[in-house]
């Protein structure tokens, strides 16, 4: 056999599990977005309708609220993830006692599930026994209605993702840090430099190429995350004030069985993300090659 | 190795797709049954009893059991069902009956391949048998699921007759024992999160979430009524402004809230933490005369439409013995559902239980949910319209107009 008969026979496997589990699913959720499928058209097969349903979607005013506040949570996220990743991930890197103690605890939000951490920072959101208003009447200041006003509710669903998301940028860069040579560090020491230098210098753009798959990751996962929204606020509570995209999506496709719409829906949301994920790729690309 | 990895996608795919269909009726084998549930613990424990005196009935026939919780199980199954494939009985509240009838995933028990004769129907109650245009879809083993008055004896003795004594009581019993400022024990728990608990208050103030053509009524004058005097438990200070469910439970639980407003399925947990329970009807609105009325609905079972022919008959067998006089009378006796079939409901044992009296009698006060799937439409809106008068942003007036204009939006949009 040759070469390259050798390299298509051993893909055959995995391009037909991709297939079947990728492909096949896209087309037919494209296929889905063009028809009128849902409760009353299931028994008896959906029509087409075309391009119906992402004309339907642009008419709704709800979907650009949803949109900028989707890519607001994911703004937010994504910094703090970062910021909050790297500064541990720079702390622990440094020697001092109990180093692996700091970072087993650090990761712990990472290895909670999902669902039961949102559902207990969801406890500890109530207003009148939740531990946070607990805390903040200790201090003397008043309780915050976390889960019943619109920008509480998002606040407190901010906080659980930041909570949970962070040890996944700590981890990461971490990793970075630990593969820039020391002698680096040594050479500029030698020259005079200082921290910040260093850190602008150094530690960034070399951590960089580490980072920017994370980043873009992180921003698909928490553009896609569904969990935190609909555990927190409670399927999108106060009055469906707090959903994003994808809480949106569900609740069209399961609650109220409207599968075409949501599916255009879906493929809204892929094309976002393939434009930010594009984004992303080619200012890492300009940075790493100084185009 | 290398050859074993290049074909782990593969096996890892086979695996999987096994797994979905295991959990599945096991088409070939005529002797295999699955029922899906969503039953609580003490229910499921009851459930395996009785599959394995079916299996000594049957020998040579097994009856898998697969527990999922309620929401899981309407999605699961509906994409099971679509797919052709499932369990051949699925267990659960009788709203379940509205969609899956519609979208055509589940047996009309007239259909003359089932074999049922309509003097078997006729041993249930009308509430036993949840219709959709005519047409029985579930068998249900115990009716019910209403909300009730439920007080802890030690701090309210008497069941109040008016709801303004429930609140004069509810006021005495919220109490600040420690001088903090935040009460430590509350008159008056309830969950102010979901419409379900709005709804006793709209009967009784004489109002429903939908007329006879299944068009919503929520702007109404009842409504306003309902979505009041909820504001006014707030204001009276009676009970936690974020009551939820979990608190709500939670609080009574501690023998820190003198009523609570809650369903059968709760009762039993109450008595085990040592709480001196006593049931009563949500007392009369003084303004209309009126009792309030809790939806009520059934739990019971339906036949997957892809049973295949070759254990139909078994099947129905099945669902027969789940839902006959012995096993509709141990699950009265044992967790106090009420029966679904008429002749167990005239048993004495039953007929002359005191606490069974006191939930049947809520539940001749209640009304039982319509089950067309646009009660998703009317849930949806009134949850908000019920949070935004709790929390103060919206008055009841305004509230129930805005119910209404956003029903009316979203049963459309389910058409689309």
């Amino acid at each position: 056999m040759s070469r390259r008969g050798a390299i298509a026979l051993f893909l055959i496997p995995s391009a037909l599990v991709m297939g079947l589990i990728v492909l096949w699913p896209f087309v037919y959720n494209l296929w889905l977005s063009m028809t009128n499928l849902g409760l009353y058209t299931i028994k008896d097969g959906p029509d087409f309708v075309g391009f119906a349903q992402y004309l339907r979607l642009f008419g709704e005013p709800d979907l650009y609220e949803y949109l900028l506040r989707t890519l607001i949570w994911t703004g937010i996220n994504v910094v703090f993830h970062v910021v909050i990743g790297v500064g541990l991930a720079l702390a622990l890197n440094q020697k001092f006692t109990g180093r692996a103690f700091y970072r087993g605890l650090l990761i712990l939000p990472w290895a909670l599930p999902q669902y039961i951490a949102a559902l207990s920072w969801r406890g500890m959101f109530n207003f009148e026994y939740g531990q946070i208003n607990l805390l903040l009447g200790s201090i003397g200041m008043d309780p915050v209605p976390w889960l019943s006003t619109e920008v509480g509710a998002f606040a407190a669903a901010l906080i659980t993702n930041i909570w949970l998301g962070f040890p996944f940028m700590m981890v990461v860069a971490l990793g970075g840090l630990q593969s820039i040579p020391k002698e680096m560090y040594e050479a500029a020491d030698i020259d005079g430099a200082g921290s910040w230098w260093r850190l602008r210098h150094i530690t960034i753009p070399l951590l960089r190429p580490v980072m920017m798959p994370a980043i873009v990751l992180g921003t698909i996962w928490t553009f896609n995350n569904l969990n935190v929204i609909w555990l927190v606020t409670n399927h999108g509570e106060p009055a469906d004030s707090s959903h994003i995209l994808v809480t949106y999506v569900y609740k069209a496709a399961f609650v109220y069985y409207r599968y075409g719409y949501a599916a255009a829906f879906g493929v809204l949301i892929f094309l976002i993300l393939l434009v930010l994920t594009w984004m992303n790729y080619r200012q890492a690309d300009k940075s790493a090659y100084g185009a | 190795m290398m050859k074993h990895r290049a074909h782990l996608p593969t096996v890892l795919g086979l695996v999987l797709a096994i797994g979905v269909v295991a959990c599945g009726p096991s088409r070939d084998d005529p002797n295999r049954l699955t029922v899906w549930e969503q039953m609580d613990p003490a229910e499921q424990a009851m459930l395996r009893e009785h599959l394995d005196m079916f299996e000594d009935e049957h020998p040579g026939v097994r009856v898998d059991v697969v527990h999922f919780e309620t929401e899981n199980l309407r999605q699961n199954f509906q994409t099971a069902a679509l797919a052709g494939t499932g369990p051949d009985l699925v267990y659960g509240p009788s709203d379940g009956v509205g969609p899956y009838s519609i979208m055509g995933l589940i047996y009309e028990l007239e259909d003359p391949r089932l074999n049922i004769h309509p003097d078997t129907l006729a041993l249930y109650l009308p509430d036993a048998l949840p219709k959709v245009n005519g047409k029985t879809y579930r068998i249900s083993d115990q009716i019910g699921n209403h909300l009730t008055l439920v007080r802890n004896g030690a701090f309210a003795p008497d069941a109040p007759m008016t709801m303004e004594e429930l609140i004069r009581v509810a006021k005495e019993n919220t109490i600040d024992e420690d001088g903090d400022g935040r009460p430590d024990r509350w008159g008056l728990v309830f969950n102010l999160a979901e419409p379900f608990w709005l709804i006793p208050f709209l009967g009784g103030y004489g109002g429903w979430v939908m007329d006879e053509s299944e068009h919503p009524t929520l702007d109404s004058e009842a409504m306003v009524g309902a979505l009041a005097l909820v504001r006014r438990f707030i204001d009276e200070g009676i009970i936690p402004p974020s009551c939820d469910y979990p608190l709500s439970d939670t609080l009574f639980k501690q023998g820190k809230a003198a009523f609570i407003i809650n369903g059968p399925w709760s009762w039993q947990g109450y008595r085990d933490v040592g709480i001196d329970v006593r049931l009563s009807s949500i007392p009369r609105i003084p303004e209309t005369g009126l009792w309030p009325s809790p939806s009520t609905a059934s739990k019971g079972y339906s036949m997957n439409i892809h049973v295949p022919e070759t254990r139909l008959d078994l099947v129905v067998d099945l669902m027969m013995f789940l839902t006959s006089a012995d096993v509709v009378g141990r699950l009265s006796d044992r967790i106090g559902a009420l029966p679904s079939r008429i002749d167990v409901g005239n048993w004495p044992r039953v007929a002359n239980n005191p606490e069974l009296a006191a939930s049947w009698e809520q539940l001749r006060r209640g009304r039982q949910m319509p089950l067309v799937p646009e009660m998703r439409a009317i849930w949806d809106v009134m949850r908000p319209g019920m949070q935004r008068v709790v929390s103060g942003s919206a008055t009841p007036e305004e509230a129930a107009q805005r119910m209404q204009e956003d029903a009316l939006r979203k049963i459309e949009e389910m058409k689309l």
